[in-house]
């Protein structure tokens, strides 16, 4: 006990050697390391020196990094003095796809500052675990295409909460967790991104408490193929999701048959795409004005989906259970809807359902949207509602099922019975 | 508690501030962390003028068939291995190098007035310690008598000759330690990446003899197979013997497998380019990004067989863009030639639907 003690001093002492400073802190980082503004070279060279159990802080004030990086590290927290006072500017970004790169760190925090106007994504955090980001404004200052991806952008990594952070600007998704296991986004907002928030590939998240609003699309749940694990047990509640209808300003995929956010069509409040086992309840979509919830398959935008299932990818959506939800929905489509790919298809779909019914002259496009494309095109099934979709909401023109696989014929006949998707 | 502390510590500062504050020659050979030296020239790599690298005896030279493309730098490579051991042969992956031993990469480029400029040298160590490679980075000062320790990297001003003899400038990015790391890790775990037994396997320019064949001979390598049973990586210029898919694939396992592999730091794109990869999928045929961000320039699939101009891979490549360029690191400048081998591979891929 006393040598293992000795040793301990001993190390407390070569480490204050390289000027840190021992503390026993409750938090349990031995090495402690403040900086000012000014001192950029510095902080570059300590986070690439760092050590197990260490805390960078940074002091009030504006850094310029060209990036910084941290990687194969336990126990590391970096702090600033709060996101209105500590900001680190990417601008002079000159190489590498992001601000800020965390890799393979058991143990990481960060809290309390501004990262600004990398030329890739503002922080990746990749293959780490007990990620936790709190206090963070992820911005670019100009919002559009030349904007990196992602703003706070954990990816292959277990046990993730990011809470009361700000993104902004991000020409993919402001706040995007991916092929994640576990993940908490808590009392967050997002403002004029393409994707406000986006869970992708990841199992096991819960997403409560947050506003995202003015971006193309505020909330997305995608599943992709060709990736390391299947996403899934999502939940979505006490979220206040709204006026996403700006136009979709992302460079990825060309708009045309791709997989990427530029799918998301202006004034769409949520968009589950390929996810199963996802439950939406509790949230306030508001003035989503094309739609607030939509329910599609892989096969909604690439007709070959199925030729990349596998036990990592199934594109069809499964056990979707949509409650309690309060929706309401401005009295036009918003206008960049008319420009993008997806978003004709929902100006087509609210025409074909008022030629349909001439009651609806005057009615929006329902709340809900579900491309009505089943595992019944896999097992050759007739049941009407095989993959459990299913829909708990008061009030009227809630629902449509879009058919479609026949959006190309002349049978083309989308559905705004809602019987078989009732919860039972 | 931090009485105690305090009081220990008092006791044995006297003893210690010596040994940890001041700059000591590491000991290589004793227990003990391993501590990089703060000056190439104090490991005695190398005879006479250190800017000559001209390796003392047990400091192999050794090159590769198709080399990752770095700035149009010229690079030389040693191996150090410790007296009397030597490295075991191994059929993938890296060849099997003893503990404690030294891989040296240096990085130069060519001057207008076609000096030799000596920019940064690499070392990977095999620490005993724990069996772990390690990672240094040298930055060769201004008068180019030796290299210093340098964990933070460089941005280095430098006018070159490129492989046509074009005078080109660009500013040559020295990679800090992390960056080091990011394209040596594979599973959290640091390997070297060049020297694969299918990538030694050829006949040097102005030898006679396969390299590999004289590292065995030389008792360098052990457990070698017949030659013919060596795995061949493709020259990536050599269309003599190797036709443009094989070399193309050879280009993009040595410049992209690295990351992009199961475990590598581009395992989350699924777009994995190693030389034995065989799925079309995989390889990103008719692949759509998944993280690429504005870095696709607006197209849709990595790759569009027979139609290179519509194809993300050839798009990044041929941009110098940070966000866009691909590799990540270790390129301000777009590799011509790579960049017209995987255009000329893409563009006869058979555009047949799948």
């Amino acid at each position: 006990m006393k040598k293992h003690h000795f040793y301990l001093c001993l190390i407390a002492l070569l480490v204050a050697c390289n000027g840190g400073v021992k503390e026993e802190g409750g938090d349990g980082y031995k090495t402690r390391l403040t900086f000012g503004p000014g001192e950029e070279a510095r902080i570059v060279e300590a986070m690439l020196s760092l050590t197990d159990s260490s805390s960078i802080t940074l002091k009030e004030g504006t850094y310029q990094f060209d990036n910084l990086s941290i990687a194969q590290v336990k126990h590391i927290l970096i702090q600033g003095a709060g996101p209105k006072k500590t900001i680190l500017d990417f601008s002079a970004q000159s190489q590498g796809g992001e601000g800020i790169r965390v890799t393979d760190v058991k143990g990481f925090t960060i809290d309390g500052m501004t990262l600004r106007d990398s030329k890739g994504d503002l922080i990746k955090i990749n293959k780490s675990e007990k990620v936790v980001v709190t206090n963070l404004h992820a911005i670019w200052q100009v919002a559009d295409s030349t904007s990196g991806g992602y703003a706070i952008y954990p990816v292959l990594c277990k046990n993730v909460l990011i809470e009361n952070c700000y993104a902004e600007g991000a020409s993919d998704a402001g706040i995007y967790v991916g092929q994640s296991d576990s993940a908490i986004i808590r009392k967050c907002r997002a403002y004029k991104n393409v994707a406000g928030c986006e869970i992708e590939n990841t199992s096991h998240a819960e997403v409560y408490d947050n506003e995202f609003y003015g971006n193309t699309s505020g909330f997305l749940v995608f599943d992709l193929p060709d990736l390391s694990q299947r996403g899934g047990y999502v939940k979505a509640y006490n979220n206040y999701m709204h006026d996403n209808n700006e136009r979709n300003f992302a460079k990825a995929g060309s708009f045309g048959n791709t997989w990427g956010v530029g799918n998301a069509a202006p004034g769409s409040g949520i968009i589950i795409l390929a996810a199963s086992d996802v439950e939406l309840y509790n949230n306030r979509i508001i003035n989503n004005n094309s739609a607030a919830i939509a329910v599609v398959s892989g096969f909604f935008i690439d007709e070959s989906a199925g030729e990349k299932m596998n036990d990592k990818y199934f594109p069809i959506p499964r056990n979707i259970h949509i409650h309690d939800n309060v929706m309401e929905m401005g009295n036009a489509f918003p206008e960049p809807v008319y420009a993008h790919h997806i978003g004709k298809v929902l100006v087509g779909l609210d025409q074909q359902l008022k030629a349909q019914d001439p009651a609806r002259k005057d009615m929006r496009l329902p709340f809900i949207l579900y491309d009505g494309i089943t595992t019944n095109i896999l097992t050759k099934g007739t049941a009407v509602n095989p993959d459990s979709l299913c829909i708990r909401q008061q009030g009227t023109n809630l629902f449509v099922n879009i058919d479609a696989l026949n959006i190309r014929s002349k049978n083309w006949r989308p559905s705004t019975d809602m019987t078989p998707f009732t919860c039972k | 508690m931090r009485k105690l502390c305090l009081w220990t510590s008092l006791l044995i500062t006297g003893m210690i501030v010596g040994v940890s504050c001041q700059q000591q020659p590491a000991k290589t050979t004793t227990a003990g962390p391993f501590r990089f030296r703060d000056r190439l020239s104090e490991y005695g790599f190398f005879t006479g003028e250190l800017r000559q690298l001209q390796p003392r005896k047990g400091v192999v030279n050794y090159d590769l068939t198709t080399p990752l493309f770095t700035d149009y730098t010229v690079k030389d490579r040693f191996v150090v291995l410790p007296e009397g051991r030597s490295i075991s042969y191994t059929a993938t992956g890296a060849l099997s190098f003893p503990d404690s031993t030294f891989i040296i990469k240096n990085f130069a480029y060519t001057s207008p007035e076609h000096r030799k400029v000596m920019l940064e040298t690499r070392l990977l160590f095999k620490d005993p310690a724990d069996g772990q490679w390690k990672v240094m980075n040298y930055l060769w000062n201004d008068t180019q008598q030796d290299a210093v320790k340098w964990i933070v990297g460089k941005k280095i001003p430098m006018t070159f000759l490129d492989d046509q003899g074009q005078q080109r400038h660009t500013v040559y990015q020295m990679p800090n330690t992390n960056d080091c790391k990011r394209c040596h890790i594979n599973n959290s775990v640091l390997t070297p990446i060049g020297p694969k037994a299918r990538n030694l396997n050829y006949t040097r320019v102005g030898d006679t003899e396969n390299q590999l064949e004289k590292l065995a001979a030389a008792g360098y390598l052990t457990g070698m197979p017949a030659l013919t049973q060596v795995p061949q990586l493709p020259g990536w210029k050599d269309s003599v013997h190797f036709t443009v898919s094989e070399r193309a694939r050879a280009y993009l396992d040595v410049n992209c497998a690295h990351c992009h592999t199961k475990g590598g730091d581009a395992f989350n794109t699924g777009l994995f380019l190693e030389y034995e990869q065989t799925s079309p999928d995989r390889l990103g045929v008719r692949k759509s990004p998944v993280s690429a961000g504005g870095g696709a320039g607006g197209l849709d699939y990595d790759i569009v067989p027979g139609d290179a101009l519509h194809s993300i891979l050839a798009y990044r490549m041929n941009s110098a863009e940070p966000g866009v360029a691909m590799p990540e690191l270790a390129r301000t400048v777009v590799h011509t030639e790579g960049v017209a081998l995987i255009t000329q591979w893409i563009n006869a891929l058979p555009n047949a639907k799948k």
